[in-house]
């Protein structure tokens, strides 16, 4: 869970607390333009709503998540409150074994409530790039927050057949700190909503692939529920989040947010 | 007959200019002396290293699942572990045996979380000269929680005997895994993952902590002769009970630390063959300033009818006595220094002035500042004959000179 250093970073989504967020949230209504099947659309509009997604005064969501490794499957259950960008709670409701096991974001800080020893661990910026929860996500795709829009240089290349839907290529500027040197997305013509992302390493070689499915309209937003992670180079692998219940713009007390609450509470 | 008064005439010859001969012979032993002494720096440090290889970490044999090299994922285990090591005990060439456990895992004092290794070990199995504990087990006793810290991971994070330190890893079945340890105490060991980041536990503990039944990760075989590793991986691997893992021998297991090692002996080569180059330009300079002061006699021998061929035999006898002495001393020097080295060792950093010896570790090499010189007899016996048939060598050019000597020119002349 902590130590596998694997090949995905936060530049390309802001994560959990935003996978939370950015899987879900996006969806601006009246998206769905049937312009976009016929021309081109404009990159900067795309790109605003993909980071417009991660957006929400206060969101609570449930959320299953399928980590597949070659010789086991583990499914975890898990509840996230978050306020804007910068906080957001993460606690594992199931199995029983891992229930009560807690993710704290605030800013950059990751911390670990251990309900078993009653300890708050925060993590070191060495294993940031270390895996959260056994996932095929890191620690530090929880943490990060990316503008799409504003760290990346953007062109759209086209037409893509495989998904069907318009290509974006972001590149890193070069002044971002991260993992990715580039970061292909695909929207799609119906809804702008992103249906697949590829996120290219600092030597440009393919180290992920997240595909955005099950586009369900939850609170008037249409948002894909689905999110898989496939890591390259790594056979056998790969991390489904699934929301089983999402909701936006909710009242979340600040004081979720605070180590002293995350014992306390426990 | 002949060759008995060629010799004696050969060594004459020698005590002619004793000053050039003493000098000859004193290059020839010197060099002999640093191909030695290279040659013993380099044996020493390369049995550091084989044993630093082979010794508590890497062993002579490991056993564990084929994929465990390429993913060290704590779920690789090798299920049955108990009865999987008394098979292995009970092969005549095996001395040890013993089961691990590894598990990279997020250790924290307080709040702040740092990176560190848990190995789960058997302290009874790990007390002979190569295991982890060697030397260390009576008076840290594992178990109940308690574990031991690597001297350099403990003062680079702040950890102290008597700590409490809170370990969260992933478990047998990708679950969490935490649990809080006392540190018994903070150890140097000859291992650097040890050193470095190592916090170690019975296997017991670490099953608990794992969730893991009679389940260990890697099986480390310690051979009465290391030699025989290969044998003993394929014997062992016969057993319908281990077939289906992966036994490797230590060639197998580190083949570029194998390299390396043998690196010694390019080494080693190059030094004797500097050695050769300065030998032959020596000798042959000798020889070529002896021939030329004989000249008129040798020009006198010829010319009363010496065979050209006793005038050869004489100059390659007169350098191969000159080479013989000089192997003899530089061997003789070469010996005693060694020998007088052998048990203490040799520590740079004391010589250069530090109060202590240091250790630095390289990809699991533990290096030390402080070397034990060895030497082979083989060793010795190469540079014998290198430098005696550099000495034959350096004889072909005074040689050829001699047997195309007109005998009535050079007397004239």
């Amino acid at each position: 869970m902590y130590w596998k250093n694997n090949t995905m970073n936060g530049n390309s989504i802001r994560c959990i607390t935003s996978v939370v967020t950015i899987l879900f949230l996006a969806c601006i209504p009246g998206f769905s333009d049937e312009s976009l099947k016929r021309e081109p659309p404009e990159v900067e509009s795309l790109l605003d709503r993909l980071d417009e997604l991660y957006e929400s005064s206060g969101t609570r969501s449930t959320m299953e998540i399928v980590i597949v490794r070659p010789r086991k499957t583990r499914t975890m259950e898990l509840k996230s409150w978050s306020k804007g960008q910068d906080k957001a709670l993460i606690i594992v409701q199931s199995p029983p074994r891992d229930a009560g096991t807690a993710t704290l974001k605030v800013g950059d800080n990751l911390w670990n409530y251990l309900p078993k020893i009653s300890r708050t661990i925060r993590v070191p910026p060495s294993m940031m790039m270390g895996s959260w929860m056994g996932s095929d996500i890191t620690n530090d795709d929880i943490v990060r927050d990316t503008s799409y829009r504003d760290d990346y240089d953007y062109r759209l290349t086209g037409w893509s057949d495989d998904p069907p839907g318009w290509s974006v290529e972001l590149v890193a500027k070069p002044d971002l700190v991260g993992l990715w040197n580039r970061v292909e997305f695909i929207f799609s013509p119906d809804t702008g909503l992103p249906v697949l992302a590829r996120h290219f390493d600092r030597k440009d070689r393919l180290s992920r692939t997240m595909k955005f499915e099950n586009v369900k309209t939850i609170d008037s937003r249409t948002v894909p529920t689905l999110v898989t992670i496939i890591p390259e180079r790594e056979e056998g692998k790969q991390s489904s989040f699934e929301y089983k219940d999402i909701e936006f713009d909710v009242e979340v007390d600040d004081g979720m947010f605070s180590l002293s609450q995350l014992e306390r509470k426990h | 007959m002949a060759l008995q008064s060629t010799f004696r005439i050969a060594r004459r010859n020698l005590g002619r200019n004793l000053r050039r001969t003493i000098l000859a012979v004193t290059a020839i032993a010197v060099g002999q002396l640093a191909f030695l002494g290279v040659s013993a720096l380099m044996h020493g440090y390369a049995n550091q290293y084989f044993d630093s290889i082979t010794g508590p970490f890497v062993g002579h044999i490991q056993i564990h699942q084929p994929e465990w090299r390429d993913e060290r994922s704590v779920d690789l285990t090798i299920p049955n572990a108990t009865e999987i090591l008394e098979i292995v005990r009970a092969h005549d060439d095996v001395r040890n045996a013993s089961a691990r456990i590894y598990a990279p895992s997020l250790v924290a004092v307080e709040h702040d979380g740092f990176m560190g290794m848990v190995m789960g070990i058997d302290p009874r199995d790990e007390s002979h000269d190569d295991g982890l504990l060697s030397g260390l087990e009576q008076t840290h006793p594992l178990g109940e929680r308690r574990v031991v810290v690597g001297r350099i991971f403990a003062d680079k994070n702040g950890i102290e005997k008597g700590m409490e330190l809170a370990l969260v890893g992933q478990d047998i079945d990708g679950s969490i895994a935490n649990n809080l340890f006392t540190v018994a105490d903070v150890i140097n060991s000859p291992v650097a993952m040890v050193n470095t980041m190592g916090i170690v536990m019975s296997l017991e503990d670490a099953r608990d902590y794992l969730r893991m039944d009679d389940d260990a990760n890697e099986i480390i075989i310690h051979l009465e002769d290391k030699e025989m590793a290969s044998p003993v991986a394929a014997d062992l691997l016969s057993d319908p009970i281990l077939a289906h893992l992966e036994i490797l021998g230590w060639r197998d297991l580190v083949p570029h630390l194998l390299t390396m090692i043998e690196f010694v002996d390019v080494y080693k080569f190059i030094v004797l063959f500097i050695v050769c180059i300065a030998a032959i330009a020596g000798i042959a300079n000798t020889m070529m300033m002896s021939m030329f002061e004989r000249i008129h006699e040798f020009g006198m021998l010829l010319s009363l009818g010496c065979n050209p061929g006793r005038l050869a035999r004489l100059i390659l006898i007169e350098a191969s006595l000159l080479a013989l002495i000089g192997l003899i001393i530089g061997s003789g020097i070469g010996i005693g220094l060694v020998t007088l080295t052998s048990d203490q060792g040799i520590d740079y950093a004391r010589m250069g002035g530090n109060e202590s010896s240091f250790e630095v570790a390289f990809q699991g090499l533990q290096m030390s500042s402080h070397v034990y010189p060895n030497l082979t007899t083989s060793d010795i016996l190469i540079g014998i004959a290198a430098i005696l048939l550099t000495a034959i060598i350096a004889t072909i050019w005074p040689i050829l000179h001699v047997i195309h000597l007109e005998p009535v020119e050079v007397m004239r002349s």
